[in-house]
């Protein structure tokens, strides 16, 4: 039997629990299914209209409590130290785990920034460190060497999440630190080479909000991961640490027209998880995709081709999102770095070859053929099998009325390949897809392998 | 482009015949040991009975207490049904499967 129905029955089980708060409650609540959930010890917590506050009944606050010491014990096991930074980045708390265990970096940290502190390691990685935190991301396993008071080589490793206050504003940072010395065991002190490997390893994971707990049963984690652009992801990491303080995360909703046709390019955008579709347009009314800039390009390559202004309307269709790179600090980026000019040359020489075979395709192939090839590209470059879409956006995409579309969506929708519904598109069968599709598909994703 | 406004297409015109979606709140507090079995009771009474037709917001009254006053729910954890109308509220751990079946008006359809 619960202790609550003899606190409710008249005696206090716990002699702090007493009296008032059996009143306290019977006041607050006065529903027959209210009044049995608490009796049968079902009930967590009761929030008081007065004061606009939940209390907890005392068995839930033990069991909290004794979940917190747990939670305690856990964390003891998986870090050393954690700390605090405010929102410069400044140490404002650096404690222990366990008793007598000072951090071999600790000396004189509150107050200072990270890398303010002795570590090994070139400024240029800093520099990404920093860049990480100015974009607000969780950053995992930040191995960073120093020496002790003996004069011994530590390593450590930071992990570190940003914090927002209930109005969404930017507080500092929370985090961990862990001593990896032993796992890295007995190599040899490393130049400056091996640092540099060690931080290429620091990751970003995308910005936690404060309200994610509210939420359905299946947290969204993965979909949070940041996934870099194959473009910038390409270069050389010294000329992509040249590039990375002219880029700015942006996030590009669906419908946003970045370009109009003859309009001036300021800005060119790098997309992350966005997706990107290029139209030519035909007296100002009737439009038609001629290329598609997900992850693996760049939109507004006329600036790579010495053109500021754009030739088509560049909308986006997949929310999400992208680098933003003022046009005048491309410039003199793109003069400077070769291998970001090799890059775009090739893709360029890429997306021209697709516009030239999505010509012949959209003249010569059915419009279910070309639906198919065009729904594969997009998967590809959202990293999805779930998409969304209506008809008449999908009838600009390949040129052809709405009817047309539901015609051949219908078409492929009987055959169990995609499942299409209020403008939301799944792909139910991707080899299926791929043999319903024209062979234009393989030959541009070939294009686009090789570029 | 214009950007078009989503028009309602025909039920049936494209897509599987739409069943309804039950939509609904769970209040709860934190981690306290009722609330982390009201989480793992609708869970796997919605795996059962509702496959992925249905809604849930999960709603930490410790955080946001205002929200549950607003919905009228003193003591968590607590069900609301909201839709299908009639609205439903069911009070405790949601271990008695039949009552939160009947609360939220599956019961027939299991039968």
């Amino acid at each position: 039997m619960s202790p609550r129905l003899r606190i409710l029955g008249g005696k206090a089980t716990r002699p702090n629990a007493g009296l008032g708060f059996e009143r306290r409650i019977l006041r607050l609540v006065k529903g027959a299914p209210e009044l049995r959930a608490i009796e049968s010890g079902q009930v967590d917590a009761v929030i008081d209209p007065a004061t606009g506050k939940a209390f907890l009944l005392p068995e839930a606050q033990q069991a909290l409590r004794e979940d917190q010491a747990r939670n305690r014990g856990l964390f003891a096991l998986s870090a050393d130290w954690t700390w605090e930074l405010d929102e410069s980045y400044r140490f404002i708390s650096h404690s222990s785990t366990a008793v007598g265990n000072g951090a071999p970096y600790e000396e004189g940290i509150i107050g200072r920034r990270l890398w303010e502190l002795s570590f090994d390691m070139p400024e240029a990685e800093w520099k990404v460190h920093r860049k990480l935190l100015e974009w607000r991301t969780t950053f995992r396993d930040l191995e960073l060497r120093c020496t002790d008071r003996a004069g011994e080589a530590r390593y450590v490793s930071f992990s570190g999440e940003p914090v927002f206050d209930r109005e969404d504003s930017f507080t500092g940072y929370r985090g961990i630190t862990r001593d990896v010395t032993e796992r890295r065991g007995v190599a040899p002190i490393p130049g400056n080479g091996t640092a540099r490997a060690i931080i290429s390893r620091q990751t970003a994971v995308g910005r936690k909000r404060p309200d994610e707990q509210v939420s359905g049963l299946e947290p969204k984690a993965a979909a949070q991961d940041r996934i870099a652009n194959s473009l910038l992801a390409a270069l050389p990491r010294k000329d992509y640490v040249g590039l990375l303080d002219g880029l700015e995360p942006v996030t590009l909703t669906y419908g946003m027209v970045l370009y109009e046709p003859d309009e001036r390019i300021t800005h060119v955008f790098f997309p992350v998880d966005c997706l990107v579709s290029l139209l030519t347009t035909v007296e100002g009314r009737h439009a038609m995709e001629v290329g598609l800039v997900g992850r693996e390009g760049m939109v507004g390559i006329s600036l790579a081709l010495g053109m500021d202004v754009s030739s088509v309307r560049a909308l986006v269709q997949g929310t999400g999102t992208a680098m933003r790179m003022k046009a005048a600090r491309f410039h003199k980026g793109f003069e400077a770095c070769m291998p970001l000019q090799r890059e775009l040359y090739r893709y360029t020489y890429a997306k021209l070859a697709m516009a030239r075979q999505t010509v012949a395709c959209n003249r010569f192939h059915a419009i279910e053929a070309r639906l198919a090839r065009w729904l594969l590209m997009t998967s590809d470059r959202v990293l999805s099998e779930e998409f969304v879409l209506t008809q008449e956006f999908l009838g600009d995409m390949l040129g052809v009325l709405r009817a047309a579309v539901n015609r051949a969506a219908g078409a492929l929708q009987q055959r169990n390949l995609i499942r299409y519904a209020r403008g939301k598109i799944r792909i139910l069968d991707r080899n299926g897809l791929e043999a319903a599709s024209c062979r234009c598909y393989t030959r541009i994703e070939g294009l686009q392998g090789s570029a | 482009m214009r950007k078009l406004p989503r028009k309602k297409t025909k039920r049936g015109a494209s897509g599987p015949p739409v069943t309804t979606v039950v939509v609904m709140r769970l209040y709860i507090a934190n981690n306290a040991p009722n609330s982390v079995r009201a989480v793992a009771n609708l869970a796997a009474i919605c795996k059962e009975h509702l496959g992925d037709k249905y809604k849930l917001e999960i709603i930490d009254v410790l955080e946001y207490p205002l929200r549950a006053l607003a919905d009228g729910i003193l003591v968590t954890p607590s069900l609301a049904k909201l839709s299908p109308s009639p609205a439903a509220k069911i009070v405790g751990n949601l271990s008695d499967k039949g009552s939160v079946l009947q609360a939220l008006g599956i019961a027939e359809l299991v039968e």
